[in-house]
């Protein structure tokens, strides 16, 4: 370990000033990404989350070797990981549309409260790398993840006139080779038009052009449309 | 190679990069797919639990060898090596379990998001702790589950026997329409659950049939079409649980 730092390493009054002033500094540093993306645990949350770690840290450390119990300094610590989990877990939520968002968010908290113990314990080195390794993840990797894509499946919404025409529609799907992963029917509530829709999922693969799919599928008769969605 | 697995400066930056990296690869696939844990929440979580392991190492090695060394001998030697890691599990559940939701009609979503998750934690636990051969082989059968036996396991549920559809018609008799219907295709039911679902304001009773069909040639797109025949059918779709 890096010996320069060895005189902070036991628990004084000055090496607890050290270690809270650090903890709030690389508590903020975490936070500033997030609050500059404007999402719900900010720079505050990450500052305090990874004070609270630093402080569990170094009463478990300040019981063993200062207050001389015979006790493990490491357990007040360890369940700062678990308390962490339950709030990462209360971050996320779901939206109307039935996605999870804020899991990253939880993640990148529960990581502040680790690297927080890392200060707490003396471990300068790990939470200074941990610090590091957290905002290379936020910043540069985030636009590495904005770089990767790929085709999701694709959702075709079809039109037609007869109940019998589903069966055909799907056989000919079939015939081309089409993986339908979902197919949803719905009938006709709009009692003017007597048109019945279905929604049909379909698993991409490379040659697929759904343009060509979609036309012939309206050459089908009794189909009215067929469109991607 | 014994040295790396010794507590030293050297030591804990390439265990860190490794669960970054090992979780990076994993989230990498994960993105690719648009699924909700990406690669920063992999990453993220293998450098906490790589970290959480490390800091646990650093303090038996400080009374071991360090500077607490002289205290150790007046009180005893009382450390636990593996609490952290022991929590981090636990931490790590209650994280994974938040992304898995329970959406409408019995349906589970998210839930082989969570176990990855899960397991790429239990990764960065092992790097954390130098077991290398570990990280790198527990890796490969990750992106193995997760990728390549995916097709594998689409193609099971594609020919599946059980298969779960909510039928929306237009009155309670209908039912028996719909059941001699689904005999008639050699499907047999094992479980109707009848609910009331709303659509433009108005009440329309709906039900879950669970059914296995037998070993015909009937595809789901198949059986899902021959119910839409019917009149009193409003809609139908499956339940992909």
């Amino acid at each position: 370990m890096l010996h320069f730092l060895d005189g902070l390493r036991n628990v004084t009054i000055l090496s607890t000033f050290f270690r809270l002033m650090l903890a709030c500094v690389i508590g903020g540093f975490l936070g500033l990404e997030r609050s500059y993306n404007n999402k719900p645990a900010g720079f505050r949350t990450h500052i305090l989350v990874c004070l609270g770690g630093c402080v569990a840290s170094m009463t478990g450390l300040y019981l063993y070797l200062v207050a001389g119990l015979a006790t493990d300094m490491s357990r007040i610590g360890a369940n700062v990981i678990s308390g962490l989990g339950f709030i990462g877990a209360g971050t996320i939520f779901v939206t109307h549309k039935k996605t999870i968002k804020g899991l990253t968010t939880a993640a990148g908290l529960w990581t502040a409260g680790i690297i927080g113990l890392a200060v707490g314990a003396g471990f300068y080195e790990g939470a200074f790398l941990g610090m590091i390794l957290v905002l290379l993840t936020e910043t540069v990797f985030t636009r590495l993840r904005d770089l990767i894509q790929h085709t999701p499946p694709s959702t075709l919404a079809v039109s037609y006139t007869r109940r019998e025409e589903l069966d055909i529609i799907v056989n000919h799907l079939r015939h081309e080779n089409c993986k339908i992963t979902n197919l949803k029917v719905a009938g006709n509530t709009n009692a003017q038009t007597a048109l019945y829709n279905a929604l049909i999922t379909l698993q991409p693969n490379a040659e697929m052009d759904f343009t060509d799919i979609c036309r012939d599928l309206e050459q089908i008769d009794g189909v009215v449309s067929a469109e991607i969605l | 190679m014994s040295y790396l697995r010794q507590f030293n400066f050297l030591s804990v930056c390439l265990r860190m990069i490794l669960a970054m990296c090992a979780g990076g690869i994993i989230g990498f696939g994960r993105t690719r797919k648009k699924k909700t844990a990406g690669l920063r929440t992999y990453m993220l979580t293998g450098i906490g639990a790589s970290l959480a392991i490390m800091i646990s190492l650093y303090e038996y090695e400080m009374m071991t060898n360090g500077l607490w060394a002289p205290i150790v001998e007046e009180i005893g030697m009382k450390y636990d090596v593996s609490r952290f890691a022991a929590q981090v599990i636990s931490g790590a559940g209650f994280l994974a379990a938040g992304s898995i939701i329970a959406i409408e009609h019995q349906q589970v979503e998210g839930l082989t998001t969570a176990t990855g998750l899960f397991a790429s934690v239990c990764m960065g636990l092992a790097a954390g702790a130098g077991f290398y051969e570990c990280v790198l082989i527990t890796c490969v059968l990750i992106i193995l589950v997760l990728n390549v036996f995916q097709p594998l396991e689409r193609m099971y549920k594609r020919h599946a026997r059980n298969i779960d559809l909510i039928v929306e018609f237009e009155s309670v008799e209908n039912i028996q329409q719909i059941t001699e219907l689904l005999n008639e295709k050699n499907a047999s039911i094992y479980d109707i659950d009848i609910e009331r679902t709303t659509r433009s304001g108005e009440h329309y009773p709906a039900a879950i049939f669970s059914m296995k069909m037998s070993k015909g040639k009937m595809s789901h797109a198949n059986m899902i079409s021959s119910i839409a025949e019917l009149d009193c059918v409003y809609s139908v779709e499956e339940l992909i649980a």
